[in-house]
């Protein structure tokens, strides 16, 4: 039997006017996963979410979430009964306190958790009566992380959590999500830009690029296979076009040839070692390299 | 809650516009004695529509039931009861953009979401309508007149009735465009276009319907106007929620 899904979309599209912003998604996130959704502004990241969770209607193709369409209207509101959005936009209601806001959220959770939502206004330092235009992004993001997470939500979803925020608070952010996700395991799907967060606490990462799924698989398995295999010469690098299954780009500069390959690379060192270099190096790559080499391969 | 959460981002625009229609009910009140002073003084000459008209405005303030009907409920209440229509309609859930992202990630149905805002603006709508005109016969003993407190609750259901054409379509307007700007100079150009087809047409329009003058010259409800007014402003309702259903946010 395979693992059940928490988000599958096929085939997903979304226009809007001549611009697509997705072209044939194919994205599955596993329960109980977390889930780093990687990719450049404008690849279409919060375009997804938003389809996800019925905000925008795509333009063709299927999103299911829980194994519920979407894309229909009593649908979308069960799908957001089980999940919490964090989202990078300052939307949280201006004209109400922290407490206002927290009673406003809890009305429409039954399982609000009072507990959670104690120790969070403690650990994060909010007050009460502090209206919430008067907040700081960092405070209102911390805000919104206790919305989510006092929801008791199947599904978190996170759109850019630290963005605008100085690198303690972004850590704080992060921590207060990895306590949360060590107490209760829960599917997260965490998109963002920046690969260091998504290194730190996902176990599986999906890339987009151009509206398209280029990336997926459990963080693991890929670093096992994405390797570096660089070459130096003593004469210029000869062109030689690597074949086979396994090589996601190669690279060309002077007397050096680099050889990206995500297949392990062993295919890729024979064919190396066959062009007589005066040094094979093979080395294992991080997930910012991953990232960077698979995008510029589908420019 | 959604309710309360309405109530917080239309409150200001409710409160300051229940504050200049009540100051506008008690002076209308208040001015009706000097009116009686002034009005041997006054003998219009000519035989113009302007003329005609002043001539008609100083017979119906004769009697405190013409100058009532003429001043407030022909007048002052009607332009500001549409202006603070235009200003609760134009609250609606898409021109307030920053802070839907969030509502609409609650469980909650678009219809509801549109739904509550709108029940919301018009009851706001409601209460503007009725409190201040009912100051009117609450007051008028104080200056030694009465005013019949049916008149007053026949002439405020005319006027709510009217002036929900122009919430519908502020309301509407706000949920096609994303800022606010646009909705407003839109409804207050429908304004400017049905006050100069009244003029024109020289028929009686929606703000004859609104100021009740059927009913204050005949004694009938002109019903044919409000239940045109009540069609329309349904429609423009039911077209707000299709739109609102299907639109990108």
């Amino acid at each position: 039997m395979g693992e059940s899904l928490i988000i599958e979309t096929s085939g997903l599209r979304k226009t809007f006017g001549e611009i697509e912003a997705l072209r044939g998604l194919d994205l599955q996130v596993p329960a109980g996963s977390i889930c780093g959704f990687l990719g450049r502004n404008g690849a279409g990241k919060t375009t997804t979410i938003k389809v996800l969770l019925g905000l925008i209607r795509a333009t063709g193709g299927e999103a299911r979430v829980f194994g519920l369409p979407a894309g229909e209207e009593r649908a979308s509101v069960e799908i957001r009964r089980r999940a919490a959005l964090v989202s990078e936009a300052e939307d949280l209601y201006g004209a109400m306190t922290v407490e206002q806001m927290i009673r406003f959220t809890a009305s429409f959770f039954p399982g609000w958790r009072s507990d959670l939502q104690a120790r969070l206004l403690r650990r994060f330092d909010l007050r009460s009566g502090t209206t919430i235009k008067r907040l700081s992004q960092g405070m209102r993001t911390r805000l919104a992380l206790l919305l989510a997470l006092c929801r008791g939500a199947e599904l978190l979803v996170l759109d850019e959590p630290t963005s605008g925020l100085d690198p303690a608070a972004a850590e704080e952010v992060l921590q207060a999500l990895v306590t949360y996700i060590a107490e209760e395991p829960k599917t997260i799907f965490l998109c963002s830009h920046q690969i260091a967060e998504i290194e730190q606490i996902a176990d599986r990462v999906a890339i987009i690029d151009h509206g398209r799924l280029v990336l997926s698989g459990s963080l693991d398995a890929l670093q096992r296979s994405f390797r570096r295999i660089s070459m130096v010469f003593d004469r210029d690098a000869p062109a030689v076009e690597f074949r086979g299954a396994g090589v996601a780009r190669v690279r060309r500069e002077g007397r050096a040839l680099t050889v990206f390959s995500n297949d392990g690379g062993d295919a890729v060192l024979d064919q190396a070692r066959a062009l007589h270099p005066v040094s094979v190096e093979v080395a294992p790559v991080g997930l910012k390299e991953i990232f960077f080499e698979t995008i510029a391969a589908e420019d | 809650m959604l309710w309360y959460k309405s109530w917080l981002e239309t409150r200001w625009r409710f409160l300051i516009g229940l504050g200049v229609l009540l100051c506008s009910a008690v002076a209308t009140v208040y001015t009706y004695p000097q009116v009686l002073r002034l009005l041997p003084l006054v003998s219009p000459q000519g035989h113009g529509a302007l003329s005609a008209e002043i001539r008609q405005s100083i017979e119906l303030s004769r009697h405190y039931r013409g100058f009532i009907w003429l001043q407030w409920f022909r007048q002052n209440s009607i332009d500001w009861t549409t202006v603070f229509a235009i200003l609760l309609g134009t609250s609606g859930v898409v021109s307030n953009s920053r802070q839907t992202g969030f509502t609409l990630s609650l469980p909650l149905s678009r219809t509801r979401v549109a739904g509550v805002r709108g029940a919301a603006g018009l009851g706001e709508l409601f209460a503007l309508v009725f409190l201040p005109s009912i100051v009117v016969p609450l007051l008028s003993p104080a200056i030694g007149q009465t005013y019949s407190m049916a008149d007053t609750l026949i002439h405020g259901a005319c006027l709510f009735v009217g002036a929900t054409v122009f919430f519908s379509a502020a309301f509407l307007f706000s949920h096609v465009f994303d800022d606010v700007w646009r909705p407003l100079l839109l409804a207050f150009a429908l304004v400017v276009a049905f006050a100069v087809l009244d003029k024109a047409l020289h028929a009686p329009a929606i703000f004859s319907v609104m100021s009740g003058e059927t009913f204050f010259r005949t004694g009938r409800l002109p019903w044919p106007g409000l239940l045109a007014c009540v069609a329309a402003s349904g429609a423009m309702g039911w077209i707000t929620l299709r739109i609102f259903m299907h639109r990108d946010l």
